[in-house]
Formats: structure tokens, sequence, C-alpha cells
């Protein structure tokens, strides 16, 4: 009879498409728990190729956020005006531990400046982030507010121009909705986006975190 | 004395410093006399790993509760409820990200790049609503789908386009779907991400550009139910082939037809087949024509399209960011617009040679060309079962609801007088 | 149904897939026909202005470059028979004024500055501590780094004395021939009113001057100390400005050297310029403008030549950039 024999042809298919479904989330869950060779012999926390590592212990470095690679960036702006959030998830950073403190700083003064003072036509920060304080002579500490601070990299370029370079652009992960796909990833110049693991989010030069550079977690990267 | 103390602590945090450093030459900082304490340099956590795996949770109890709704409770307003609640969760509160439908980006490169480990949990989103829907027809889509809820939220003057339009528009799905998986899988773009129109909604922060493009999907879904997942939803594809062959889809009735007609214009999306009665039977002769021009037709669409999709390999493989680049840097109005794209600032600050980068780019784009046929492939062979789905006839004496492009809405299932 | 319904009906369907398929066109267009990005950057921090070539006040020409062999170049010194000496990771390359390398020889490590004199000898300043070196390249001295945390970046000789500037403990210390640390020069010292070295990155220059003195760069105050071997100071003049008289910047001059007649040639990063001050502190003319290096060139260290010629180490271009003095007519 004709509707016994769809009926068969039905189950068949369904069987198959079962089958093929049970088979590519297997796959991929075999992928995820084989066991690989481990080149690096030290602790996960440091390898650089924990993202794509296959090693059960790995398994905590996989769970994966974007971040920018402050040596590649080249302050171009784009981080503030493409992140899909107002304001930008991207702020800049201040390593200390790279500061030279110094009266005139690269990264907050506007060139040509008269006065080396906190008044606002001094400042480079278009939105008054940057803060200067006094710590003792002739030494000013720097910090940023990021409620204020927008991502634009003026105040990178200033630094990396003129000073140390501790000034550095970062995703921040308390704002990050952490994308599919980063906006911004896909819009930089430089390719200075990659997927890090969210156990060690930060890729910052000078503070000893220069060995989490991200690997593949998608397109754009 | 004050100074060898500070000398004495200075020494022995470039020491502890220096042993956590790679190694690198870091500047020894300013020597403080007014113990000033240099201040760490925060770095925010990220989301914890737990909530995502509620996230699956939540997703396996949501396609659980709403296929007994359909399936068992049948009630209309049940579902429209569980709709609701699934927009607020997947939709407001996880703001659209990761959702089932961008799964099948991470899949298709999980599965063509081996140092793309697939986390877990964009598994679980892809699978799980596929597999409810082997089994119950495509209840994803009726009660899950943060973006059928928002549709159906403003379908108010559904209007019919009829079969030859449903036929055309529906093909749209297939080149998105193929075009993201190729995509996808060269590693090139997420197309379902840089396109997706709803997500600026869920987060209360879109460009105007995605604005626009939500509202217009959204005035024109209030006269044509549910546009993205009709004519642009490429995860509806998958749901749709599977769909197909479900082992308990929904029914209109909860027991026999009786031709009654009320569910008739019930259905917003056009899905309800009518009654098709045999009149005579169909001579054999006919019925083997129609097989063998089916037989022939579809390989030469499959051949054709696989041709044509291998002659477009070039402006198919442009959305590369590396092909680009390449095209960028020998373009002649690029270099010339001042001031220069940043782009080509960037790269040539980089210090990465030409010929690297042009190296690379032809390994893409010869996986373009393979792609490319696949690509036209695939299209072709769908082009070829529309048309020959178009010369075969189901007969069918019932009301039914087409198990490919039904959503499991139950909307029907309230115009249907017979109780079982 | 009424005819004006089926009309209304029609048109509303007739604009609400138009309005899908604007859709779709947009997508595809966006997708496939993509525009050339676009370089301008709302939050520019633009340089240019600073950076403008100011053609009147340069004075010098470039006549030749030299291309060293040395990896990663880093110091540069010149002795009285216009021999050029190039220090760099892991070793050392001497010239001959019209660029033939006379010998090369290899050194553990990197040498941040290189120092030559009347003795023949070689001082290395590699890492924490000094070496000393000969002509033919046999490791002569090495002597005790002063500190834990020592960067040396500069080396100076005078009579029995050699003078060394340690980035890293912040201080010049003056040592004996013989490698005996004998004293510190430029402790802070209210009293005495040396106000301390500020060094915020690793760049500090010093020079003997022929008086047996030793000028050493203060570059966080962007200023000029004179000492003498005992570390009395002198004499100081500085100027902190972007502007082509002033040194820019948080720490500059990076690098400086002393002309026959006394006056300085200096060498700064961040805005990457050379200009040549009188003896009395008085800006005189530009030498190279920051439009002849790449964008954010560092460590351009300088000597002085035959007949006053400039040669400038370029690190990031890899060469030796020579300069010389337009005379009048040209």
């Amino acid at each position: 009879m004709v509707q016994s024999r769809r009926e068969f042809l039905n189950t068949l298919i369904r069987g198959g498409i079962l089958a093929g479904l049970g088979l590519l989330g297997g796959g991929m869950i075999f992928r995820w728990v084989r066991k690989g060779s481990c080149g690096y012999g030290g602790a996960c926390e440091k390898c650089p190729k924990a993202v794509e590592c296959t090693l059960p212990e790995a398994r905590n470095y996989q769970q994966t956020v974007w971040q920018l690679d402050p040596s590649k960036c080249i302050q171009c702006g784009r981080c503030a005006t493409n992140c899909i959030l107002t304001p930008s998830a991207v702020k800049c950073v201040h390593v200390f531990a790279m500061c030279g403190y110094c009266d005139l700083c690269g990264g907050y003064f506007k060139p040509g400046t008269k006065t080396l003072s906190t008044a606002a036509e001094s400042q480079l920060c278009p939105t008054n982030a940057l803060k200067r304080r006094f710590v003792e002579d002739p030494f000013f500490e720097y910090t940023i507010d990021e409620k204020l601070c927008i991502g634009c990299g003026k105040c990178v370029k200033g630094c990396s121009a003129f000073g140390n370079g501790s000034l550095q652009l970062q995703v921040r992960h308390d704002r990050c909705v952490n994308c599919n796909q980063c906006s911004i990833a896909r819009n930089c110049p430089a390719g200075a986006y990659s997927r890090v693991p969210a156990t060690r989010p930060s890729l910052l030069k000078g503070s000893g975190n220069e060995g989490s550079s991200g690997k593949k977690g998608g397109p754009t990267t | 004395m004050k100074k060898t103390v500070i000398r004495g602590l200075f020494f022995l945090v470039l020491l502890v410093v220096s042993l956590s450093s790679f190694g690198i030459q870091r500047f020894p900082k300013p020597e403080f006399e007014s113990g000033y304490v240099q201040p760490g340099t925060v770095i925010p956590a990220a989301r914890t790993t737990i909530l995502s795996i509620l996230d699956v949770v939540v997703l396996l109890t949501a396609c659980a509760v709403i296929s007994w709704l359909i399936i068992r409770k049948r009630s209309r307003n049940w579902v429209f409820l569980i709709s609701l609640c699934s927009l607020v969760y997947f939709g407001f509160y996880r703001e659209g990200c990761v959702c089932s439908i961008g799964s099948v980006q991470n899949v298709a490169l999980a599965l063509f790049d081996g140092l793309y480990i697939l986390p877990w949990t964009i598994l679980a989103f892809f699978l799980i609503p596929l597999l409810f829907t082997l089994l119950f027809g495509r209840i994803f889509c009726a009660g899950v789908c943060p973006f059928g809820a928002l549709q159906d939220l403003v379908a108010f003057y559904p209007q019919k386009l009829g079969s030859r339009w449903n036929a055309v528009l529906g093909l749209i799905p297939y080149f998105y779907l193929g075009l993201t998986i190729l995509y996808a899988a060269t590693g090139s773009d997420f197309i379902i991400c840089r396109y997706d129109p709803f997500v600026g909604i869920f987060r209360f922060n879109a460009s105007f550009g995605m604005f626009l493009f939500a509202g217009i999907l959204l005035i024109s879904g209030m006269f044509i139910a549910r546009p993205y997942c009709r004519f642009l939803c490429p995860y509806g594809v998958l749901l749709n082939w599977i769909s197909r062959f479900s082992w308990r889809h929904m029914t209109i009735t909860p027991a026999n037809c009786i031709q009654c007609r009320l569910c008739e214009d019930s259905c917003p999306y056009e899905a309800i087949d009518k009654p098709v009665i045999r009149k005579d039977p169909v001579p054999v002769r006919i019925r083997i024509r129609k097989l063998l021009l089916s037989g022939l037709l579809i390989p030469l669409f499959v051949l054709a399209g696989g041709w044509i999709g291998s002659q477009l390999y070039q402006g198919l493989a442009d959305v590369n960011p590396t092909v680009k680049l390449v095209r960028l840097l020998n373009d002649p109005s690029a270099s010339q617009q001042q001031p220069e794209p940043f782009e080509i600032t960037a790269f040539r600050s980089s210090g990465k040679p030409v010929s690297q980068l042009c190296s690379e780019a032809s390994v893409i784009l010869k996986k373009f060309y393979t792609g490319g046929w696949i690509l036209g492939g695939f299209i072709g062979l769908v082009f070829g079962f529309a048309v020959a789905g178009r010369m075969i006839t189901r007969y069918h004496p019932d009301y039914i609801p087409h198990k490919s492009t039904c959503f499991s809405c139950a909307r029907c299932i309230d115009y249907c007088p017979v109780k079982s | 149904m009424h005819k004006n319904e089926i009309m209304t009906k029609k048109i509303i369907l007739f604009i609400a897939v138009g309005l899908l398929i604007v859709l779709v066109i947009y997508m595809t267009k966006d997708l496939f026909f993509s525009r050339i990005p676009s370089g301008i950057n709302p939050y520019a921090y633009n340089l240019d202005s600073l950076m403008k070539k100011d053609s009147s006040r340069v004075a010098y020409r470039e006549v030749k470059q030299i291309v060293p062999g040395v990896a990663e170049v880093s110091g540069i010194s010149a002795d009285m028979y216009g021999r050029i000496y190039i220090s760099g990771k892991d070793g050392v390359e001497i010239f001959g004024e019209e660029g033939k390398l006379l010998k090369k020889f290899g050194i553990n490590g990197t040498a941040l500055c290189i120092h030559t004199d009347g003795s023949g000898k070689i001082y290395l300043g590699v890492q924490d501590h000094v070496e000393v070196w000969s002509q033919a390249g046999k490791l002569l001295e090495k002597w005790a780094a002063a500190g834990e945390g020592s960067i040396i970046t500069c080396i100076g000789t005078s009579g029995d004395f050699v003078f060394v500037a340690d980035a890293g403990e912040k201080i010049v210390f003056r040592y004996n021939r013989s490698g005996e640390l004998s004293g510190r020069i430029g402790d802070k010292d209210p009293a005495q009113g040396i106000p301390g070295f500020i060094i915020p990155s690793p760049y500090f220059d010093l020079a003997t001057g022929p008086d047996g003195t030793v000028w050493v760069v203060n570059p966080g105050r962007h200023s000029f100390e004179q000492f003498d071997p005992e570390g009395r100071m002198i004499s100081t003049w500085g100027a902190a400005s972007m502007a082509v008289e002033g040194f820019c910047g948080c720490c500059n001059p990076s690098h400086f050297a002393f002309l026959s007649d006394g006056s300085f040639v200096t060498s700064e990063k961040g805005i990457e310029r050379v200009k040549v001050y009188s003896p009395e502190g008085r800006f005189r003319c530009l030498v190279a403008t920051p439009d002849q290096f790449e964008e954010g060139t560092r460590g351009l260290d300088l000597a002085i030549g035959r007949d006053d010629r400039i040669l400038v180490l370029d690190p990031v271009k890899k060469q030796i950039r020579i300069f010389i003095k337009n005379t009048i007519e040209q």
C-alpha cells in the first residue's frame, strides 16, 4: 500500500537525520574530549595555544571572549564608533607598571599647552576621562574614569608617541556582551582582535600577560 | 636609611615582578619617597560559565514545555504565553546572542577549521531545536525563538501572498544559508550576525541602519506574517527539511477531519494544505515521464548552478578580509583617497611583506572556487527540487498543516470544532 | 469583498513585498559591493602640524648612508680617525669613513651603547655592565654590574675617568680606567641644587667636554646638567616644549653629542628630529626633520665624524645616516 511505503520511507529518513545529527554532535564532542599531545609542558594558564588545545586540562580556557592586542593597534578610533554598545566596551587601561609618572604627560596634554594643569583646554581627552593627580615632585599619577572613557584612543596615541606606551586600549568584560561576531573585530584595520580564554581575558603590553595571544574563535580574528 | 629601605623594596619588587614577567625588559618605575603605592591594573572578569549552562537548560525546558503544549494541551493561548517568556529570556535578557540561528555559523566553522573548538553550549543550541523538530515539527519557531515571538506580536493584518510568491520568496533563505556556510567555513565573516535585524531592539541600542532594517521588517511583518521566518531565516531551512520527516507533527484536528472548512483561512502563513481529492488515477506513463523529467532536470540544474557559482568565486571571495586587503592595495582609487584608508596604513606599519599576503589570499581564493561550485550546485539542487515539487501532487482528503512551512503556532487549533 | 478593499489589500501587499525585496537588495549590496574603507578618525590626534617640515631652519643635508650588518643596531661612536663604530645585538662593527667594513666581531648580548676614545679601547654597555674590548675584537675586561637593575645607556671618558650613565639606577657612575667604581654623579641633593635625574624611559645620555667636565641629559626635566668629576653641578640649561626650540614629550632629548666648537647636537623621540644648539643652549638650526624618519623611531644615537659631520644611527631603517652642513651657497 502507498501509505505504508511512504511511512516506511519517512521512518528511514527520520532515522537517517537522527544518525546525522548524532554524528555531528558526537564528532564535535569527540574532538573536544580527545587527548592530544601537549607540546608545552607548562601550566595551561601561560600557554599561548590554550584556546585551541584539545587536552581536558585546557577546557577551562576555552570559553572565550574578545580582546584586542595593543601592539597591533594603530589608534584609528574605530573601537569607539563600531561597538554595538554606547559607549563602547573598549576603554583605555593604564598599565601603571610602565608609566613614567611624567609632569608633561604625552597622553594627557594637548601639544603646545601653556600650563601643565588639569585645565580642560589643555587636555587631549575629549570626555575628561583621564584624571591627573599630584603624587610627589615631580611625579603625577594618571587614572582613567571608565564611566567617561569612550575608547577613542587619543591618549593612547599620545602616550605611545611621546611616552612609554602605558596607556592601552582594551575590551572590558564587565561591559562587553561577547557577541558571536564582534563588530569592532570585523572593522579593525590592523586585525588586532582575537578570542582569548575567558579566564585570562587581557592582552596588555608590559604587564606580563603577553602569553595569551588569542587564536581562532571565528572569522575576523 | 630611608633611601636604603626604599631601594631595597624597589629591588625586591623588581625581583618579584621580573619573576612573573616573560623576561620582558620592563623599565623600572620611579622611586616614590612619599610612600605612594602603585595601584595594580584592574582586569574585570568575564561572564561565568555556569550562566551559559543555565541557558542550555532553559532552552531544553522551553522546547519540552512547548512541545507538550502544542501536541497534548493544544492551546494557542499557552503557546503565545510561552513565546512571550522566550522573548523576554532569550531576547531581552540574553540580548539575542548566542542564538540557534547564529549557531549554524559556529558549527560550519568548526567543521572546516581544525583549530576552532566549538563550545558545547553552542552545539547544544544548534542540536536541541533540530532534535525537537525531528520529533514534533517546528515547535521551536512557535514558542522558543525570540525572533518569531517578536514578529508574531506585530502580525496584525496578515495577507495572503499566493503560492507563486511564496515559492519565489521562499528561495531566499536557501541563498542565505548557502552563503552563511560558505563564509563561516572559510572564516571570512558571520553574515547572520552581521545582518541580524532584531538584536538592536533586544539591546535597546543600535545604529540607525540596524533600526531601519528592524523597522522595515516589522512594518512589513504587519501585513506579511513572520517575514524573517518565512523568507530570510537560514536556520529555518534546516528546520524545514527536518520537519518534513517529523515523528508527531501538530495536527489541526485532534481526531478526524470533517472537512468543515472552518480552518481554511485561519493560518496567517498559508501553511494549511487544502484537501486534494484524487479524481482519476494518473496514468503510469505520465508518472514515469514526470520522474524522468525530474531525474534529468535536477542534475542539470546542479551542474549549471555549480558552474555559475564557480564563475562568481572572485566576487564571493571579496568578502574575506585578506582578499579584500589585497584588492585594496591594488586599487588605484583607494591609494588616491585622502586620507589613506586605515587598512592600508595598518598593513604597511605591520611590516608584513605583500608577497606573503598575496599567497595567503590565493589559498583562500582556491577555497572559494571549490566553495563556489558547491554553493552553486546546492542552489541548483534547490531550484531543481522546487520545480520538481510543483510537478508532483500529493493527495490527501483532509486539511493538514504543510509539515515544512507550518510553525506549529496552534492558531488553527482554535478554529477546529472537533473535540477528541 | 468590496472592490476598494481588494485594491487596498493589493497595494498593502505590494508595499510589504516591495519592502522585503528592498531589504534583500540592501543586504546584497552591503555584502558584495562595499565601499573603500575610510581613513577618517573622528578622534584623530593629528601630529601632522608638529611634524611639518620647516625647511627654513634646516641647515644640514643628508649625503650618505651606510648599512651595517648587525642585527638591531643600538649604539654609534666615532674616533678621531673618522672610523665609525656600531654596536647592536650580539655584535660590533667598525667602518671606515667611506663606509668600508673594516672589522666586525661578536659579543655576548646586546650592547646598548658604545664609546671609543684616543686610547683605542672600545667601551661597551652590555645590558647591566661595562665591557672593554680591543680594536682587534678581544674582550679585555668585564666590569661588575653596579646595581641589580642597571641598564647602561651611555659611556663617556675623560682623562682617567670613565663615566657610565645607568638608566636603571638613575645615576651616573664614575669609574677609574681600571674598572674600579670610584664615585656617583647626580644624586639628588637639594643643598647643592642637584634635582636628581628623572628617567621615565631607557634613554639617558652623557658626553664629556674638552674641559674634563661631563654633561648629562636629565630627560624628565628636559635639561642638560654639567658636572665636574667630583659631582658638583656647574651649570644647567634646558627647554620643554613641542616647538622646535624645545624638547617635546615626557623625556627628551634621547641622545646628544658635541661638535668641535662645543655646540650640542641633540636627537629626540616622539617628534623625531635632530637639532643643533649653541654651547650656551640657544637653538641654532635643524639637522633632520620628522618627515625624514619613520613614525615611532626611537634611539637615534649620534656621533660626530671628521669635519663635524653628524652621524645619525637610524635603528628602524638600519642605517648610519651622514649629514653635512650646507654651505652659504647652497
